[in-house]
C-alpha cells in the first residue's frame, strides 16, 4: 500500500470530524469568496466604464454646475462625436424615502451618448414627445411598481416639491455592469420649472470620441478651452473619473482586503487543529511505521497528503458553492436591492483560482508543524504515547 | 456539580489544540470588534460635531447643508426668534454659513479627493467654543485665509501651514492656522469666511444653513413653531445631533452591515472549530466521563461540565481578540460619506460595550459549538463508555 493511499485513510478515519473540519473551511472559503467579489463588483464601474466617453464637470466640484452654453463649444472639439449634458436631479420616493436611485435631467442626445442603455424605437418616441416623459431601469420600475404609461411623482431634494412625470420608456441594459435603476426626464422640462437663478445649469457634460485611444488628448482639449474663464472644467474620461470615486472609497477597501487574509488565517487554524489532533491519536501508528523501517521524511509526507486532500475537496466543494449561494443568492439580492452600488455582482475567474489555490497551500502550511513534529518523536517515545 | 477545576484544567492539558482553537475564535471576535469600533467612530466623530442647545435650519426637503440655500430675508425672519440665546452685546448667537464640495489631489498621488469647505462668519470661533486653534492662528476677517480640520492636514496638497491652495483661478486661499474640534466630523473640513466663499463660488445673498443656539435645548420645540409658523419661509429645522446622525446614517449603515455580514459568515467557521475541538475532547476522554457518570454524577452536570469548558475556551479566545483589537483605536479611517459626498476621515473608536459584545459575542460562539458535544457526552451510556 503506498503511502498516499495511506494518507487517504487517515483521512476517512474519522468521518464526522472530516465532515466538520472541510464545512468550517467551507464557509471560510465561501466568505472569502464572497469579499473579493463585492472588491471586484465595486471595481467594475472602472473595468467596465466606457472608453470612449469623456466626461467634464465644474474643476472645482461635482456638486456645482456649468453654464449650459458650454456644451456648444465642447460639440467642437475635434474627436468628439456626439455630446450631451445631464442634471443631477436627487429626486426621492415618496413613499419610499429610503429607496436610493439616481435621478438625473438629461437632453435627448444623451440617449445615443449613453447607448449602453437599450430602449425600443416607440417607447423612445414616446418619450420624445412628452414633455413630462421618464425613462426608468427596468430594475427600479419594478421596485416602483409602474409600467410605462404610468404617472409618478418624486421629491426633489435638491430643486424642492413633488415633481410629477409620466413614465414614457423603461430600459434595460447591454452590459451587465450598467445601472438598472436610474431615473431620466427631460432637462427642458427641468430648467421650465426652477427660478431664475437656477436655469441654464447643467451638471456635467458627455461626449462620445471617436478613438478610445486619445481620450486623454481629446478631454485636455476640451478642458483648455475653458482654462481662462470664470468656471473652468475638469474632463477626463469615464474611466479615469469612476478611479477617483473608487479611491475616495479607500479605507473600506483596504479593510476588506484586509479581513479576507484574517479568513484564511481563520481557515489554516481549522484545518492545523484537525490534523494535530488526527496526528496526536496517530501516534502510535507512525511509532510502528518508524520501526518498521519508515523514515521520518515519509511521516511527513504522510501526514502533508492527508492535508492536501481535505485542502483540495475544501477549495472544490467551496468554489462548487459559492455560484449558486453567493453569485445567484446574495448576487441576484444585492443587484435588485443595491443595484445603483453593485450592477453587477459576479465571482470572477481569478478568485476562483485564488480562492482554490490558497485551501490546498494552506492546507499544506497547517499541517507542517504536526507533521514535523510526529516524524521527530523517536520510536520508543511514539510507541509509549497512549492518546 | 463537576468541579469547575477540572474542565479548566482539562483545557490546559492540551495545549496546542485549546491555543488554535482559541486563537481562530480570537481572529473572528477581531473582526467582529473591529467592524463595530469602525461604525462607532464614524457615528461619535458625527454625533460630536452636534450639540443638544444648537438648531440648524436648512430649506424644506434639501437634508443636508450642501444642497440647502437660505436666502438674506429667510435668515433673518429665523434669527428674530425670540428662543434664541443672545450675547452680552445682545445680539443673537446664530450663524449662517455656505457649504461646499470641493476636489482637491492627494498628496500620496493617489488621485482626487472630495473636501467640505465651510464658509464660517467671523464670530465662529466664539460660537463653536469646542473648536480650538492647534497650529498658527485664526484667520484675519474679510481676508482669503482659512483654517483646516486637522485630519486634514498633510494629506492634501496644499493643505499644511503656510501653505497657499487654488480652487478657482485667482482665489488663493491662505492656510494660517489648524484647528482641533474634540476628534469631531468637522475635523475633515475647511474654513474660509463666508463672503469669500459666497464670492469665488458664485452664492453671494444666500447662505447653506443657519446655527442658533438655544437659551436650553428644552427650548427647541419652542424655537422649531416660532419658525415653521411662516410658511414664506419654507424651511426645516433640526437639532445638530439628528441632523448629524442623519448624515451619517447611510454610511454607517453600510459599514456595520457590512461587517456584522462578514463577522457572521465567519463566526460560522470558528463555531465548527470549535465544535471539532469539543467532540475530540469528549471522545478521548469517554472513559473518564463514564466513570463520572458510573460514581453518580448527572446528566445535566456533565452537559453543564462541557458548556462550560467550551465557553471558557471561546471567552479565553474572546478576551485575545477583543484586547487586540483595542489599539485599531489608533487607526485612521477615511471614507466617503455617501450623504455629504465628501470624504471624512475619523479613528476606529473603542468602548467599553463594544468590549462586552464582542466578547460575548465570542462566548456565544463557544457555547453553540459546545452544545452538541457536550450533549453527546451527557448521553453516554455509562457501561458501553466504560468498556471502551
Amino acid at each position: 500500500m503506498s503511502l498516499a493511499l495511506i494518507g487517504l485513510r487517515n483521512v476517512l478515519r474519522n468521518k464526522f470530524r472530516m465532515t466538520l473540519t472541510v464545512l468550517g473551511s467551507i464557509t471560510a472559503v465561501l466568505t472569502f469568496i464572497t469579499m473579493r467579489t463585492v472588491i471586484v463588483a465595486w471595481n467594475a464601474s472602472v473595468d467596465y466604464a466606457a472608453q470612449d466617453r469623456i466626461i467634464a464637470t465644474n474643476k472645482m466640484s461635482l456638486t456645482l454646475p456649468l453654464p449650459k452654453r458650454y456644451i456648444d463649444a465642447i460639440r467642437n472639439v475635434p474627436g468628439v462625436t456626439k455630446a450631451c449634458y445631464q442634471s443631477w436631479f436627487g429626486g426621492k420616493d415618496l413613499k419610499d424615502p429610503k429607496n436610493l436611485f439616481r435621478s438625473f435631467a438629461m437632453d435627448a442626445a444623451c440617449l445615443e451618448v449613453y447607448d449602453e442603455r437599450l430602449i425600443s424605437p416607440e417607447q423612445k418616441q414616446a418619450w420624445l414627445a412628452d414633455r413630462k416623459g421618464a425613462i426608468l431601469g427596468d430594475l427600479l420600475a419594478r421596485k416602483l411598481g409602474v409600467q410605462v404609461g404610468d404617472r409618478i411623482s418624486l421629491k426633489g431634494t435638491v430643486y424642492p416639491g413633488d415633481w410629477q412625470f409620466n413614465v414614457s420608456a423603461i430600459y434595460k441594459t447591454k452590459l451587465p455592469s450598467t445601472d438598472r435603476s436610474q431615473f431620466l426626464f427631460h432637462w427642458d422640462y427641468l430648467n421650465d420649472s426652477i427660478s431664475a437663478d437656477q436655469k441654464e445649469q447643467i451638471t456635467w457634460i458627455a461626449a462620445k470620441i471617436d478613438n478610445s485611444e486619445r481620450s486623454a488628448q481629446i478631454a485636455a482639449a476640451a478642458e483648455s478651452l475653458f482654462e481662462e474663464k470664470d468656471i473652468q472644467t475638469s474632463t477626463m474620461s469615464e474611466r479615469t473619473m469612476n478611479i477617483a470615486f473608487m479611491t475616495q472609497l479607500g479605507g473600506v477597501l483596504s479593510a476588506l482586503n484586509g479581513v479576507s487574509l484574517i479568513i484564511l488565517f481563520i481557515m489554516t487554524m481549522i484545518l492545523s487543529n484537525t490534523i494535530a489532533m488526527g496526528v496526536r491519536e496517530r501516534t502510535r501508528e507512525y511509532g510502528v511505521l518508524r520501526a518498521l523501517g519508515f523514515l521520518p521524511k515519509h511521516i511527513v509526507r504522510l501526514v502533508l497528503v492527508e492535508s492536501m486532500l481535505i485542502g483540495a475537496v475544501t477549495g472544490a466543494l467551496g468554489v462548487g458553492l459559492a455560484y449558486p449561494l453567493v453569485e445567484r443568492g446574495l448576487g441576484r439580492f444585492l443587484t435588485e436591492n443595491a443595484g445603483n452600488v453593485f450592477p453587477r455582482f459576479q465571482i470572477s475567474p481569478t478568485t476562483v483560482v485564488v480562492a482554490a489555490c490558497a485551501a490546498i497551500v494552506l492546507s499544506i502550511a497547517a499541517a507542517l508543524i504536526p507533521a514535523l513534529r510526529a516524524s521527530r518523536l523517536s520510536i520508543l517515545d511514539a510507541l509509549r504515547r497512549t492518546a | 456539580m463537576i468541579p469547575l477545576n477540572y474542565n479548566l484544567r482539562n483545557l490546559a492539558v492540551r495545549k496546542s489544540t485549546t491555543a488554535s482553537t482559541a486563537l481562530g475564535l480570537a481572529l473572528v471576535v477581531f473582526v467582529f470588534a473591529s467592524a463595530l469600533m469602525l461604525s462607532n467612530g464614524l457615528e461619535k466623530s458625527l454625533a460630536k460635531a452636534g450639540r443638544e442647545d444648537i438648531a440648524i435650519v436648512l430649506r424644506t426637503g434639501s437634508e443636508t447643508e450642501l444642497s440647502s440655500s437660505l436666502t438674506k430675508s429667510q435668515m433673518d425672519l429665523v434669527v428674530a426668534s425670540r428662543e434664541i440665546a443672545r450675547s452680552q452685546s445682545g445680539e443673537p448667537e446664530a450663524i449662517g454659513e455656505t457649504v461646499i464640495v470641493a476636489r482637491m489631489e492627494r498628496v500620496d498621488g493617489s488621485g482626487l479627493s472630495n473636501v467640505s469647505i465651510r464658509g464660517v462668519p467671523d464670530n465662529v470661533l466664539h460660537f463653536r467654543p469646542e473648536v480650538k486653534i492647534t497650529a498658527g492662528r485664526a484667520p484675519q476677517p474679510g481676508t482669503n485665509e482659512v483654517i483646516i480640520g486637522g485630519a486634514l492636514r498633510g494629506r492634501l496638497k496644499g493643505l499644511e501651514l503656510g501653505q497657499i491652495f487654488e480652487l478657482k483661478k485667482n482665489r488663493p486661499m491662505n492656510v494660517v492656522g489648524v484647528f482641533s474640534a474634540e476628534g469631531s466630523a468637522l475635523e475633515s473640513e475647511i474654513w474660509a469666511g463666508v463672503q469669500f466663499i459666497g464670492a469665488a463660488f458664485g452664492r453671494e445673498g444666500s447662505v447653506s444653513s443657519v446655527r442658533v443656539k438655544l437659551i436650553s435645548p428644552g427650548k427647541f420645540e419652542a424655537f422649531k413653531a416660532s419658525v415653521s409658523n411662516d410658511p414664506r419661509l419654507e424651511i426645516e429645522v433640526l437639532t445638530e445631533p439628528v441632523y448629524y446622525e442623519q448624515q451619517g446614517a447611510n454610511t454607517s449603515i453600510m459599514l456595520k452591515s457590512l461587517g456584522l455580514i462578514i463577522a457572521v459568515l465567519v463566526s460560522m467557521g470558528a463555531t465548527i472549530g470549535a465544535m471539532i475541538t469539543m467532540y475530540s475532547t469528549i471522545s478521548s476522554r469517554q472513559r473518564e466521563i463514564g466513570t463520572l457518570r458510573a460514581v453518580g454524577f448527572s446528566r445535566a452536570s456533565i452537559l453543564s461540565a462541557f458548556l462550560i469548558e467550551s465557553t471558557a475556551l471561546a471567552l479565553v479566545g474572546g478576551a485575545i481578540g477583543a484586547l487586540a483589537a483595542l489599539p485599531m483605536g489608533f487607526v485612521q479611517f477615511s471614507t466617503v460619506n455617501f450623504t455629504t459626498q465628501s470624504e471624512i476621515t475619523f479613528k476606529l473608536q473603542p468602548s467599553p460595550s463594544i468590549l462586552i459584545t464582542s466578547i460575548l459575542f465570542g462566548a456565544f460562539m463557544g457555547l453553540l459549538g459546545g452544545f452538541l458535544p457536550a450533549v453527546r457526552a451527557a448521553w453516554m451510556q455509562p457501561i458501553e463508555a466504560l468498556r471502551d
